[in-house]
């Protein structure tokens, strides 16, 4: 196998057994593909040793960070290769040779660069502003990796010759790759295997990772494909794993409900970052995808202007319930509760409830549904039935018959505490929320988030995200 | 609307602009209490009791060295929203990092263990053994930190630290000839033998450390400054170093005005503490360790977290206290390593713990040229800091300091072997 920290320094040989110049970084194209081919080898400038990347990409940076040109995240992108083909072509003749070597003139990579062709018949390569150079890009980066669902370092690039041609074709992200860019790859295998051991590797496939780097917007697309296939828990641990810049510029690009979702399992500080980042309309439409509960939860981590201006863009209904779920303390019954549950009028067959409730938006809302709450006009709790039960029950037995009419209740005010106590000593699934006073069922409070506070993670997320 | 939800609405404004202060000062207030560790303490008390005023002019110039760093480090954390570790691993490659990692883990080790030895030192002035005190501390902070409760124990740590502030009471107490301070503040002087130059060095180690460089950016990055409020955070970052070297200034003035002038050079705990004598008479030693052990235990929680993560986090490695141990072995195995290095080496008997506390700092400086290179070279980055890269002013500031940090060393070992002759 083949790695880029093996070719990366190395001196290229011309046909002749010339010296053309020393490798300063691979570039690949096809990203689409599984395995991206090699499409050229830049060079290293002579004239400023190892500085060769900074240069490149310098102006496109400062030129999108002033924010000059709106499109100038697209047109950065390119802005990046179109300075180095610029600086390509004033130096295309030093010394007869050009910057970039096209593949198709590399006859081999290791354990020499060697050319197919004499050093005067080198052609010049012309960026097309779509190849990612990986020393620059990847090496030493943050990678999601995909299969395994967390953030990891790459530590090496592992490329393979098919056919003709070279692929990348997996990254090296642990020990192993480590040790041989220290230099020491060697003897430290030597030495393990006197332990009779051997050096573990651990490469991922290509087609397992996603790059992101928050500058690279194309690259971006093709890693959010794949990220937003993960389930929302790991996108959110992912999110809390990337640096700032980069997960927010991952959050831009999930759509609504993704996020949401996402955001749903996201700590606080994330979820602040990540609205702050989006434009109020955007953000508010991602508050109507969230859950009330979270919805409100979120709000009240808000400045107040911010949060008034959100809730005002939000559709009404979905501002109301979030309203007042706003007034409750954050670890009281009515903090924790969501206003979304499934419920039914006194007095159906069971068939009729289960029309019922096939056409009704707040079931349509409960994401869950583990009962059906029977409610009388003023939304007093008449009884509570699980699905299961009513699933199950014959389909003209009255609702009534099938239910438990004195389901166990909590009061808004409640402590979190006292709610996880229910729900486990009496195996809830969910708990009805029921105001005091005028005993108008007022929501729901699940199992999950009532035993948030009783799990070591939820101490966690308390935590400073940098631990 | 009544008075009363106007009432609680001007309340709840209040409690959230409070909040919003809070939320963007802090880190520099930490840092600057971090500075008067239980390492700073036993620093700043053996300069002040063996050079007197000597050494605040040096303090004077450590203060803005600090400043212009801890800035850098703010303002980089602040652009990129990544930390240190990650920055220098992303722009210098692997071998450069396993370089600045070794030598931050080495630093961070030494101060651990100084972090360790003021607790043993507060716990024998409490009349307590270290024996018992030290586990027990590295238990509670073990607890404390992985239960994730640390943010709450933070605020009563902040608190004890406070102590440090007797310091200021007791140097007015003492009424000291303030026009000498301030002559001395402003005259510098140097001498050339070797316990001059470690202490030299161990003052400017205390002050602008490795860690404080990682810790600062590592908590701005996470508090997600966004950058048109990156003033507030410059002013925090600034007045928390004004404001730690102010206090380290009143602790070596009040050494300076007891201790050196009875001729006495602090060599361990108690004679430090007799510093604050003055004002707090017979229970001096219990005001002293009270300070000395709040600064300790909050120092001790902070650290090898920071220094286990910042590595992990070079080498890309699992890390973070949302993994279980097995999923993360190495973030785990190094904190549980570098707190258990540091509980066994106060716990060799008959070491010595005051100079520990106060050698470790020196070992600080002679690596801090190390991190600062290659801080000052990602700050210059363009393409890392766009439009806040560093300005002249700041390059030419931290250049000298590095360059007179390397020429302290430099003369520490050389002219031992110049005088000899």
């Amino acid at each position: 196998m083949l790695y880029l920290s093996q070719v990366q320094g190395q001196k290229v040989w011309d046909a002749w057994s010339r010296p053309v110049g020393r490798c300063a970084d691979i570039l690949v194209g096809n990203l689409e593909q599984p395995f991206p081919t090699v499409v050229a080898l830049a060079l290293k400038d002579h004239g400023a040793p190892a500085r060769h990347k900074n240069g490149v990409v310098q102006e496109g940076i400062a030129r999108h960070q002033n924010g000059v040109v709106q499109e100038g995240i697209a047109r950065h992108q390119n802005g990046v290769v179109r300075g180095g083909v610029a600086r390509h072509q004033n130096g295309v003749v030093r010394g007869g040779v050009a910057r970039f070597i096209p593949a198709g003139q590399i006859s081999e990579l290791f354990p020499s660069i060697v050319l197919t062709v004499s050093k005067e018949d080198v052609q010049s390569y012309t960026p097309g502003g779509d190849e990612l150079p990986l020393g620059e890009r990847v090496m030493d980066r943050q990678i999601v990796d995909t299969e395994g669902r967390r953030v990891v370092r790459v530590n090496d690039l592992q490329i393979a010759r098919v056919e003709d041609r070279f692929c990348l074709t997996g990254v090296d992200v642990g020990g192993r790759g480590l040790l041989r860019r220290l230099g020491v790859e060697r003897p430290a295998a030597a030495l393990v295997r006197l332990l009779h051991r051997r050096l573990p590797e651990n490469v991922i496939p290509w087609e397992d990772v996603a790059p992101l780097q928050h500058e690279d917007p194309l690259r971006l697309r093709i890693s959010r494909d794949k990220i937003s296939q993960l389930p929302p828990a790991d996108i959110a641990a992912i999110l809390n794993d990337l640096d700032r810049r980069t997960g927010q510029a991952l959050l831009s690009r999930l759509d609504d409900e993704m996020l949401a979702d996402a955001l749903e399992e996201s700590p606080p500080g994330i979820q602040v970052a990540a609205l702050s980042q989006l434009a109020p309309e955007r953000a508010a439409d991602i508050l109507e995808e969230m859950g009330p509960d979270e919805a409100a939860d979120l709000l009240a981590d808000l400045p107040d202007e911010t949060s008034a201006r959100l809730l005002d863009l939000m559709e009404d209904e979905d501002a109301e319930d979030v309203q007042s779920l706003l007034g409750y303390p954050e670890d009281s019954a009515g903090g924790i509760m969501t206003t979304e549950f499934a419920w039914a009028p006194a007095g159906l067959h069971a068939a009729e409830a289960l029309d019922y409730l096939r056409k009704s938006s707040d079931a349509q809302d409960d994401e869950a549904m583990p009962y059906v709450y029977i409610l009388d006009a003023e939304r007093h709790l008449r009884g509570m039935v699980s699905l299961r039960d009513l699933v199950m029950a014959p389909p003209d037995r009255p609702l009534e018959e099938e239910a438990d009419d004195s389901p166990i209740t909590v009061a808004p005010h409640t402590s979190q505490e006292d709610v996880a106590y229910l729900v486990a000593k009496y195996d809830l699934l969910a708990v009805p929320v029921v105001d005091a006073e005028t005993n108008e069922m007022l929501g729901i409070v699940t199992v999950d988030d009532a035993i948030d506070t009783m799990l070591p993670t939820a101490w966690k997320k308390r935590l400073p995200r940098l631990y | 609307m009544t008075l009363r939800t106007m009432l609680k609405h001007r309340i709840g404004a209040a409690l959230r602009r409070l909040w919003f202060f809070l939320a963007i000062f802090g880190p520099g207030l930490i840092t600057a209490s971090a500075d008067n560790d239980a390492p700073g303490i036993a620093t700043y008390s053996m300069a002040g009791s063996t050079y007197g005023y000597r050494f605040l002019w040096l303090l004077l110039a450590v203060t803005l060295g600090e400043a212009i760093v801890q800035e850098m480090a703010a303002r980089m954390g602040a652009v990129t929203g990544k930390g240190t570790a990650d920055l220098i691993r992303e722009r210098f490659g692997v071998r450069v990092t396993a370089f600045a990692m070794f030598c931050l883990l080495l630093a961070n080790l030494g101060t651990t263990m100084a972090q360790f030895a003021g607790i043993a030192a507060a716990a024998e002035l409490f009349g307590l053994s270290r024996y018992v005190a030290v586990p027990l501390a590295a238990l509670v902070v073990g607890f404390v930190v992985l239960r994730g409760s640390y943010v709450y124990v933070e605020k009563v740590l902040l608190v004890l630290c406070l102590s440090a502030l007797s310091y200021v009471v007791s140097a007015f107490a003492l009424n000291p000839p303030w026009g000498e301070i301030l002559r001395q503040a402003v005259t510098p002087s140097f001498q050339s033998d070797s316990q001059y130059i470690l202490a030299v060095l161990a003052t400017i180690g205390t002050t602008i450390t490795p860690w404080g460089i990682v810790y600062m950016q590592a908590s701005v990055a996470d508090k997600g400054v966004e950058l048109k409020d990156y003033r507030y955070t410059r002013l925090d970052v600034t007045a928390g170093a004004v404001w730690g070297n102010v206090v380290s200034a009143f602790i070596l003035i009040c050494t300076a005005a007891t201790l050196y002038a009875h001729g006495m050079a602090v060599e361990t705990a108690a004679q430090a503490a007799q510093a604050l004598e003055p004002l707090a008479g017979a229970g001096a030693r219990y005001l002293f360790s009270t300070g000395l052990l709040g600064a300790s235990l909050l120092a001790a929680s902070v650290l090898p977290l920071s220094t286990t993560y910042a590595i992990c986090e070079a080498f890309g490695w699992e890390r973070g206290l949302d993994q279980r141990p097995r999923e993360a072995p190495v973030f785990y195995g190094l904190y549980a390593a570098i707190i258990g290095l540091g509980v066994l080496v106060v716990l060799i008997p008959g070491i010595p713990l005051f100079p520990i506390m106060w050698l470790s700092q020196s070992m600080n400086a002679i690596l801090l040229p190390v991190l600062l290179v290659l801080v000052l070279k990602l700050a210059n980055d363009r393409r890392v800091m766009g439009e806040w890269a560093n300005r002249h002013v700041q390059n030419v500031l931290v250049i000298a300091l590095t360059v007179l940090i390397g020429a302290i060393t430099v003369a520490l070992f050389v002219l031992p072997l110049a005088t000899a002759r």
